[in-house]
């Protein structure tokens, strides 16, 4: 335990070394299905993490140039309106052309069993629906975001 | 990325390696990196004006940057953003909102603009915006324009690094504006009434201009403007004054404190963090709180015991 836990009671957050993990929450196409995205933003908030969200509407583009100037750990991808395989996949591609290696990509919303392999495949894990307790949506992240960050800090 | 990979970037403004470049100043755990970075790109920055957008939470001041840096875009200008927003006291997580309010004109114009959560960071100012400053001007990008927390008068610190401080303000802050004003009169280069579509805006750039005409009138006469960042109403003002002001420094009328005011933001930070890794992770410092907590012994006394104990060779020969 560090003094300033001791000092105050663990609240002196000067005292914090590493930088937070950093994510960006991102509804790509059309999906007015926010209430989700309040929850989680501030369940990471909580958790300690920085968090962005990508807004209204943003294209793959706006998502995947977002995640690069703001030097996210993990881009969290959400759809109820079940284009998901569709969508998620553009971003991926994006990612992929721009030979990016060190962003994590997980997924959620309402997405059927049947396609979640097809997205792990394709880099995207997680991809919780609804009621997933949210300690379990944020041990993930964090073992992601880890991953992300040891590859952006390897010289 | 290695220093000279990320040096490389920066100088042919790869985006990753200049945001990377960026988290670097924000990870204490790679202060080494970030010492050797800042001593090769420091001899090619001081090429950018630096804009300080200051002011209380709520007057636009994200909604202006964002159609500002547009406004300035299509005028030939090639400006990059930072935004910083305040940390949660209780996790040490923040929520980015900044960035919401100004994606539209990013978008449209393809703008550089990062985030930075202040850390806790007392002066409202993160630490890391210096260096982010220094990596985007080191890019080549003119202006940089930063918008502080916004918490008022602890956002002096703005001035450390910006060579034109425009205050933002917005009708209907009430008797707010008094406190306000208290602090944030003496910093402003530029003071801004935003939302002037709203009732009251008259009235609020009146006021400020007669607290400004009650203060000591360097050679640099404050303007009050008034814009509405939804339209982008009198932002071409801005822009001029804004030139105006940097001319005006140019011109050798205003010192270039910059340097020595930025050296000062960083001893005193360097200076905290040296106290705090000698009272930190210490078995006898855990005790002294202890002794407090079961009131053997006061804090004042208790704050005095760490000084010395950690502290007790310095000054005593
Ligand atoms: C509330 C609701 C609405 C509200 C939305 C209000 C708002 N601003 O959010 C309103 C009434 C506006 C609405 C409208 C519509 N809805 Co609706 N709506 C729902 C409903 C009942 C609940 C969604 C919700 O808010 N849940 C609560 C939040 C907290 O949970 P969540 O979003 O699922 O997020 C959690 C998890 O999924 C997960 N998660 C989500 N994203 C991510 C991302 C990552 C990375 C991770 C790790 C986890 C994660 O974590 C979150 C927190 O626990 C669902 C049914 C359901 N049970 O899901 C239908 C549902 C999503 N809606 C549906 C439809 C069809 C519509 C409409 C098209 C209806 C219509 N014909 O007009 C419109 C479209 C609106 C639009 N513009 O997109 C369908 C979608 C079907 C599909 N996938 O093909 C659903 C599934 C209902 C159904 N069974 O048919 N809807
Ligand atoms: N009416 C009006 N609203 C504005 C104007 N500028 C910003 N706003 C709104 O004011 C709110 C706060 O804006 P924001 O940019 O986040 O303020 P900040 O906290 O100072 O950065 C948002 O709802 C904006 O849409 C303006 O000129 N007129
Ligand atoms: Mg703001």
């Amino acid at each position: 335990m560090s003094g300033g836990e001791y000092l105050a009671d663990g609240k002196n957050q000067s005292l914090f070394k590493d930088k937070p993990i950093k994510i960006l929450l991102a509804k790509p196409g059309i999906d007015g299905h926010d209430r989700g995205m309040f929850v989680l933003a501030r369940a990471f908030r909580d958790a300690g993490m920085d968090v962005l969200y990508a807004g209204l509407l943003p294209t793959p583009e706006d998502v995947v140039d977002t995640a690069v100037n703001e030097d996210v750990d993990v881009i969290a991808l959400s759809l109820l309106n079940g284009a998901h395989l569709t969508v998620f996949k553009k971003v991926m591609d994006l990612i992929n052309k721009r030979k990016i290696d060190d962003i994590a990509v997980v997924g959620g919303g309402t997405i059927p069993d049947q396609d979640k392999p097809k997205l792990e495949k394709m880099g995207i894990t997680g991809n919780y629906g609804p009621g997933t307790p949210l300690k379990v949506i944020i041990d993930h992240i964090t073992e992601r975001a880890t991953e992300a960050r040891s590859r952006k800090n390897r010289n | 990325m290695n220093v000279d990979e990320l040096f490389e970037g920066i100088r042919k403004r790869d985006l990753r390696s200049v945001s990377r470049s960026i988290s670097i100043f924000e990870d204490d755990l790679q202060s080494s990196k970030a010492d050797e970075l800042m001593k090769r790109i420091y001899p090619i920055t001081g090429r950018a004006h630096i804009i300080g957008i200051t002011g209380p939470p709520g007057v636009g001041k994200s909604t202006l940057m964002g159609r500002l840096s547009k406004r300035m875009k299509e005028t030939g200008k090639d400006p990059a953003l930072v935004a910083i927003d305040a940390s949660s006291p209780f996790s040490r997580g923040s929520f980015l909102g900044n960035r919401i309010r100004m994606q539209d004109s990013l978008r449209e114009n393809g703008i550089f603009m990062r985030s930075l959560s202040n850390r806790g960071f007392k002066g409202g100012l993160s630490l890391s915006a210096l260096g982010a400053v220094k990596v985007l001007d080191a890019s080549g990008f003119d202006p940089i324009i930063i918008e502080t927390v916004g918490s008022g008068q602890s956002d002096l610190d703005i001035i450390s690094i910006a060579d034109t401080t425009a205050v933002i303000l917005a009708p209907g802050l009430g008797d707010e504006i008094q406190a306000i004003k208290a602090g944030i009169m003496e910093i402003g280069d530029i003071f801004v009434v935003n939302k002037i579509d709203r009732e009251g805006a008259f009235l609020a750039m009146k006021d400020i201009q007669d607290t400004l005409s009650l203060g000591k009138s360097g050679n640099w006469i404050k303007p009050v403007i008034g814009t509405n960042s939804l339209t982008g109403e009198g932002l071409d003002e801005l822009i001029n004054e804004i030139d105006q002001h940097k001319k005006f420094l140019g011109n050798g009328s205003g010192r270039d404190t910059r340097p020595t005011s930025e050296l000062y933001l960083l001893l005193e930070n360097r200076i905290r963090k040296l106290i705090e890794s000698y009272v930190s992770d210490d078995e006898s410092t855990a005790d002294i709180v202890s002794l407090v907590r079961s009131r053997k012994i006061d804090p004042y006394e208790a704050s005095e015991a760490i000084i010395r104990k950690s502290f007790g060779h310095v000054g005593k020969n």
